[in-house]
């Protein structure tokens, strides 16, 4: 009784370097051409007993010439089509394209092309469409087989059933000596017991109606088991039949080869024998093609593989950045809010030694959004202390503004940088009538920058430039890091903030031996600067216009300051994490609490060091109330009069010594409130 | 880092392996980047991962055994990909899974450039490497293969009798 044969299609298995080699012809050779190109597709000679599915792969090499499978592949050939839009893919008619291949492979079989050369019966197509933006490729593969060929099977049995182990020793040793193109199709021959291998071309042109008994056609199945059969096995009885036409209507032998392995025995085994009716049917009649690959969600349709993860350089750069991170989050500290940082926007004023400096380690911590305000250009001395910029960048002294978040970017294309050209207009520069338009504008970018970010880091070289982004810093509640620097000292502090409630500050005595500062009543730089006037200890000697400064000063004040701004966004309390300070010598080692104040440790208000002696301390310091840039005298002075407050102390810096009464204020100075962890480090 | 294993040794480990591995078809091979001598092996595999939902997901393992030069180790890395070629994240593969399931994911599974490729793979982490891997100098003839059916089997690597044999 004849039954009907149950076959099985290959399932496509794309490797994402095939993707990668497709996107590189593309670019690179083909352009816009959609001339049809050869790739070969892979089959495993031994079969997979952990996927019951006829994986075909394709990988980077499948474009090359030569067909590479060493000992453990058969051949498939194949044609990629890749399309140049996708209205082009989805509209072309796939009966159509599916034909042409399917004539194509006809024309193969007619003239004896695939005699000589069989993996052409192992013929496919792939349809494709890149979309090189996206990373996203459409694709569709079509295995092409005669629609009208029907083959009956009228028995079926286990290869060891008909020829001893002996025989099937003898078999496979002859399998693996043809070469991989021969191995798809072939021919057996039973010779007085012995079975002798032929290839197809040295074999079926001899092949009559009487010496057929003897002969069993060979395919190598790549069905998984062995009840079902690879769908090309219609293109080779076509073959066959225009060959050998004394087989039209006649039962023959085939084997459907299946390499296996049993312990470290590797053999044909489970290959079947099957006793198969031919039909009577020529190829001319083979008009109708069929074998188009059904989509994931089983419908004849493509599919479409995102490769944007894998294959967009940019987004693997990112994914390696991130990966850095989270390799700290998950191994070290496990509760460390990486999103927070990420997203936080950041605003360097100044982009020299100091500005470079904190925005690489910016970039370290995955910072996306990083902005440059800056008024200079870049100078021949600055390449070698400032990280940003090369010696063509001086060459064609170009702004700093517009080079830093380029060259920002040539580092790390995810990173999202700008640049303001502004300069930042400064108590006692008299602004005049011509500089008045200029000057409100400069003041109104300034603030919209400052509320348009999270962070503002004061990174300029002079005093008076710091002091209008302290107070608009102060006013709009932002966190501001200010770093100043020395021949060979430093200065890294947070600001206070502007408190909602104008309380009186107030010390709170919480842990034996220390106190604390709330965020809210921190003094900013000018705190501090201006109670000591002359004073060599504190900052005098920072902050001076044209300082020459030891070159690691910035690298080291530029690291301290990102590190800082990022424990104050790792702790709840943000801008209002308060600071601690030692007040007893009692308190001899660091208490729990403050040492683990945020996840990352402590946060101190400042940090002040000292390359000549390698000391670094954190001293502490109370919101002076009558600050020339954070008290609520000045904040309100600038609340209620605006820009007509700030021209007039443009004009003369004395305005903020009148608003402030700053002469009464030096005679109450008290050394006291300099604060700081270690009492010996300072006397 | 000198831990006595140096690179020829890990070369002869690998070429013995291949052999077996040409002889039962197993997918070893040996691969080398133009311009550089450092050779590794590699074998892709095909296989399905269980999702914790139930579902089945076709990937293909691509696993390349390295020398890292500067531990001293070979490196297992591997990628994998689904049918269509998008590449597994180490979260996806952690979530399907079962048999890292006890242990903290990070210090398991890293993703860390090959060493000869210089291209980002997943590894088991290198620290680990050493500490499985010492053991193994003193008492195997291969010490690649006697690493490899140790930690292999975390990432659906299953190593053959055969190699055994040969340690
Ligand atoms: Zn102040």
């Amino acid at each position: 009784m004849a039954s009907k044969l149950s076959y099985v299609q290959a399932v496509s298995s794309v490797n994402p370097s095939f993707w990668n080699k497709l996107t590189e012809i593309k670019l690179n050779v083909d352009k816009l051409s959609e001339s049809p190109r050869p790739v070969w597709g892979y089959f495993t000679l031994l079969s997979k007993t952990t996927v019951n599915q006829p994986l075909i792969e394709l990988d980077s090499t499948s474009f090359n010439s030569d067909f590479n499978g060493q000992n453990m592949y058969v051949p498939f050939k194949g044609k990629v089509i890749n399309k140049n839009t996708v209205e082009d893919f989805k509209e072309c008619n796939k009966q159509d394209v599916i034909n042409t291949e399917g004539k194509c492979l006809c024309e193969n079989i007619v003239s004896g092309e695939a005699i000589k050369n069989p993996v052409l019966l192992n013929s496919f197509l792939l349809l494709t469409f890149a979309d090189l933006k996206k990373y996203h490729y459409y694709y569709w593969f079509s295995f092409p087989v005669p629609s009208g060929l029907v083959l009956e099977k009228f028995s079926a049995k286990i290869i060891s059933e008909e020829f001893n182990s002996d025989r099937l020793k003898q078999l496979y040793v002859a399998f693996q000596a043809l070469d991989a193109m021969n191995k798809t199709y072939f021919i057996i021959e039973n010779q007085n017991d012995k079975l002798l291998v032929h290839s197809l071309s040295s074999k079926l042109s001899e092949l009559t109606a009487e010496s057929t008994t003897d002969i069993y056609f060979a395919f190598f199945n790549i069905s998984m088991d062995n009840k079902s059969i690879g769908s090309q096995l219609r293109n080779y009885a076509a073959l066959i039949l225009h060959h050998c036409p004394f087989l039209k209507g006649k039962t023959q032998k085939f084997v459907a080869v299946s390499v296996t392995r049993h312990g470290s025995e590797v053999g044909l085994d489970t290959s079947v024998i099957y006793n198969l009716l031919l039909p009577d049917v020529s190829t001319d009649k083979f008009d109708s093609w069929v074998g188009w690959e059904k989509n994931e969600r089983d419908k004849m349709g493509p599919r479409v593989a995102n490769m944007k993860n894998t294959l967009d350089p940019k987004i693997i750069a990112e994914n390696s950045v991130y990966l850095n991170l989270k390799l700290m989050k998950w191994r070290i500290v496990p509760d460390i809010n990486l999103e927070v940082t990420e997203n936080a926007k950041c605003l360097l004023i100044g982009a020299g030694t100091l500005g470079c400096a904190v925005a690489r380690c910016l970039l370290g911590w995955g910072v996306r959004n990083i902005t440059f305000a800056d008024n200079g250009y870049v100078s021949h001395s600055n390449p070698v202390r400032q990280s940003l910029y090369t010696y063509e960048d001086a060459l064609s002294m170009k702004a700093k503004s517009e080079v830093a978040p380029k060259n920002l970017e040539k580092i790390f294309p995810g990173v999202n940088a700008k640049g303001v050209h502004i300069c930042i207009p400064m108590p006692g520069h008299s602004v005049g009538e011509s500089m008045l338009k200029q000057t409100v504008e400069a003041v109104q970018v300034l603030t919209d920058l400052i509320k348009d970010h999270d962070i503002i880091f004061l990174l300029t070289d002079s005093r008076e430039s710091r002091w209008l982004p302290t107070l608009l810093g102060c006013y709009h509640k932002k966190i501001v890091i200010n770093s100043a620097l020395g021949f060979d000292s430093y200065l890294v502090m947070r600001h206070g903030c502007s408190s909602d409630t104008s309380n009186n500050p107030e010390l709170v005595q919480d842990i034996e031996g220390y106190k604390i500062i709330d965020g809210d009543n921190l003094g900013c730089y000018f705190c501090n600067d201006v109670t000591a006037p002359g004073d060599s200890m504190k900052n005098r000697t920072l902050d001076q216009q044209c300082t020459v400064t030891r070159p690691g000063v910035a690298q080291i004040a530029g690291a301290l300051a990102v590190e800082l701004a990022v424990s104050i966004l790792q702790h709840e309390k943000r801008i209002k994490a308060p600071a601690f300070y030692k007040i007893s010598s009692k308190a001899e080692d660091l208490d729990p609490e403050i040492e683990n104040q945020c996840i990352l440790g402590l946060i101190p208000h400042s940090i002040r060091g000292f390359l000549s002696s390698f000391n670094q301390m954190l001293p502490a310091t109370m919101k002076y109330d009558k600050c020339v840039a954070c008290s609520d005298v000045i904040l309100n002075e600038y609340k209620e009069k605006g820009i007509d407050f700030l021209l007039k102390v443009f004009d003369s810096s004395k305005h903020l010594e009148d608003v402030t009464k700053l002469t009464e204020m030096l005679a109450d100075f008290d050394m006291d409130e300099i604060l700081e962890f270690s009492d010996e480090e300072i006397e | 880092m000198d831990t006595g294993f140096s690179y020829d040794n890990f070369e002869k480990c690998i070429t013995e392996i291949v052999n077996v591995s040409n002889k039962l078809l197993d997918g070893w091979k040996i691969e080398s980047k133009q311009d550089c001598d450092a050779k590794f092996m590699t074998k892709k595999h095909s296989t399905y991962l269980d999702g914790l939902d139930g579902s089945k997901t076709l990937v293909t393992f691509e696993y390349h055994v390295a020398y890292s030069l500067s531990y001293g180790v070979p490196v297992l890395c591997f990628n994998i990909w689904r049918q269509d070629g998008t590449m597994l994240t180490i979260e996806e593969y952690w979530s399907l899974n079962q048999s890292l399931k006890d242990s903290n994911m990070h210090d398991t599974l890293t993703q860390m450039d090959h060493p000869v490729l210089c291209r980002p793979f997943l590894t088991l982490h290198p620290c680990k490497t050493s500490e499985f891997f010492q053991p193994f100098l003193e008492n195997s003839k291969n010490p690649v293969v006697s690493w490899l059916s140790v930690v292999g089997s975390f990432v659906h690597l299953q190593l053959l009798e055969d190699y055994i044999k040969c340690c």
